[in-house]
């Protein structure tokens, strides 16, 4: 259980050279691949707090999610093995029209730290190609959306309208971006909204639960 | 009367402007869209003379997020080859931006952008360039130290060629809810080379305007102490009103608009952009040191670059407005 504390500890601090080894002898210590994984993803809600928070930047929590993927890494054989204890599928892109990808790989970094497993369709996504990816993963939880121009906003809106057209349903879509604001998500019908990559992740759990 | 050079020079200075000046009206722009040989392409996607491929939007150029020249910042030397600035003649760009030019009645402001900070995140990929940020610090300053004096090269250029009165540094450093990087590793990384800049740019005799996007307000302590002058973009995400009166005489703010509100969305209204012009005169306008720069995307583009129908009442409304002083 010691060991378990201690890849905790070092994934906050974002040490990705420990935490692999430290994951290595946790297992070794006979704790189960799910509770050490939980326990990186206990660290990254704390991450993702403190940088919602403002106690931490960008680069804080970037290097902790590297070192809980490194983490993963070393579980990965070993949950394949044991089944899936993922909190689900999430399909992310940023909207057509839009080529920004920086708010979009945040969130995406986020989302996996809160062990969701996560289809990155990259920017400037049509509607069609949302739809389509949907249709391959009737299994998705979550479709989020991100758009960083106030000029996208409407391509934003046309997306959730042509998602809900298409019938398709079985999950929520959590929509961001530096121009939207939870009016406009209530507006154009998104189920959520967050207003950075930290409480995406937590947005994204709480619309499953 | 003063003519809007000498109106800006006023604001600039401290003095005794006679009214809020217009970016537009005030500054002949250049630079930014001369697709030179310095920075990135900005007529059609392509590679910069770093070896960037870049893609050309009609709100900008963003590099090709799949194709990044640099993993691992401690590498720069071997994958970052800096261009031969003998090389660049800038005169045949100089011409052609110089053709309508009155300096009687406007400053020259050059733009040039891609900074140190964006500079490397082209080079290497956002997340990258954040991390390295915080996990090699060293390697980073010294890249910066090499970029700053390809920058600085490549500014003389710009003097030499355009002799401009004002020289835009462009990097964004903030998102809308705080800047991406601590202010300590701003200080810590960046700062030493972003200094050196400043002051070639003095020792040319150009005025140096800082242009960072985002709510950046914790940086502007530093700026001011490494000399810039005046903040340009400020976006309303900062406190302005708290700013101006905590830099006043120190800092001149560039900006004032809304620019992620219903007056900058697609569709907004004639009447919403002239109550937006209204309110930022009225705001911001009384404390000086402060040119109104608005910005306003539409389908095609940076509305001021493109044209807008509605630009013609922003303008009236400015006329009729900022006759304050």
């Amino acid at each position: 259980m010691s060991k378990i504390i201690e890849v905790k500890e070092k994934v906050e601090a974002g040490k990705a050279k420990l935490v692999p080894g430290l994951v290595q002898e946790a297992l070794n210590e006979g704790c189960s691949a799910p509770d050490i994984l939980q326990a990186m993803v206990e660290a990254m809600d704390v991450v993702g707090n403190k940088f919602s928070s403002g106690e931490i930047f960008v680069p804080e929590m970037l290097v902790s999610a590297r070192a809980m993927s490194k983490g993963v890494e070393v579980l990965k054989p070993i949950l394949a093995s044991s089944g899936s204890v993922s909190n689900g599928l999430c399909i992310m892109g940023t909207v057509a029209g839009d080529l920004h990808d920086i708010g979009k790989n945040l969130v995406t970094i986020m989302i996996e730290s809160a062990g969701f497993d996560v289809i990155d369709l990259g920017v400037d996504v049509p509607i069609t190609k949302f739809i389509e990816t949907i249709k391959e993963h009737p299994e998705v939880k979550v479709l989020a959306l991100s758009a960083l121009l106030t000029t996208t906003m409407p391509s934003l809106r046309e997306t959730v309208n042509g998602v809900r057209e298409s019938g398709l349903t079985g999950f929520k879509i959590l929509v961001g971006g530096a121009p939207i604001t939870q009016a406009f998500a209530d507006e154009i019908g998104a189920d959520g909204y967050a207003p950075d990559a930290g409480s995406a992740a937590v947005k994204a759990k709480e619309l499953i639960a | 009367m003063l003519t809007p050079k000498q109106n800006l020079l006023e604001v600039l200075n401290w003095g005794n402007p006679e009214y809020v000046p217009l970016t537009f009206e005030a500054m002949k722009i250049v630079g930014f869209l001369s697709n030179g040989p310095i920075e990135s392409p900005t007529d059609k996607d392509g590679l910069d003379p770093f070896g960037v491929l870049w893609h050309v939007t009609s709100e900008g150029c963003i590099p090709d997020s799949s194709k990044f020249i640099l993993e691992d910042i401690t590498e720069w030397k071997e994958y970052i080859k800096f261009p031969d600035t003998d090389a660049i003649d800038l005169k045949p760009f100089a011409e052609a931006e110089l053709k309508d030019f009155d300096s009687e009645q406007q400053m020259l402001t050059y733009y040039h952008p891609n900074g140190l900070f964006e500079r490397l995140s082209a080079f290497m990929g956002f997340e990258e360039c954040l991390i390295s940020l915080v996990s090699e610090p060293e390697a980073c300053m010294e890249f910066f130290e090499a970029l700053a004096d390809y920058k600085i090269a490549c500014m003389k250029k710009i003097h030499k060629a355009y002799k401009p009165d004002i020289y835009v540094y462009l990097d964004d450093l903030a998102t809308a809810r705080g800047t991406f990087m601590s202010p300590q590793t701003y200080r810590d990384v960046i700062k030493p080379a972003h200094k050196r800049i400043v002051d070639a740019c003095k020792e040319l005799g150009m005025i140096f305007f800082q242009h960072t996007c985002g709510k950046c307000e914790d940086l502007l302590e530093d700026y001011v102490d490494i000399g810039i002058g005046v903040w340009s973009s400020a976006q309303i995400m900062n406190d302005l009103t708290g700013i101006q009166e905590r830099f006043n005489g120190r800092m001149v703010i560039e900006g004032g608009w809304d620019t992620v509100g219903k007056c900058s969305q697609l569709g907004s209204s004639a009447d919403e952009i002239r109550a937006e012009t209204r309110r930022a005169i009225n705001e911001y306008g009384p404390r000086k040191g402060f040119i109104l720069q608005p910005t306003l995307l539409n389908e095609r583009g940076n509305s001021l670059f493109v044209g807008d129908d509605r630009l013609a009442g922003l303008f009236e409304e400015w006329a009729m407005n900022c006759r304050i002083y």
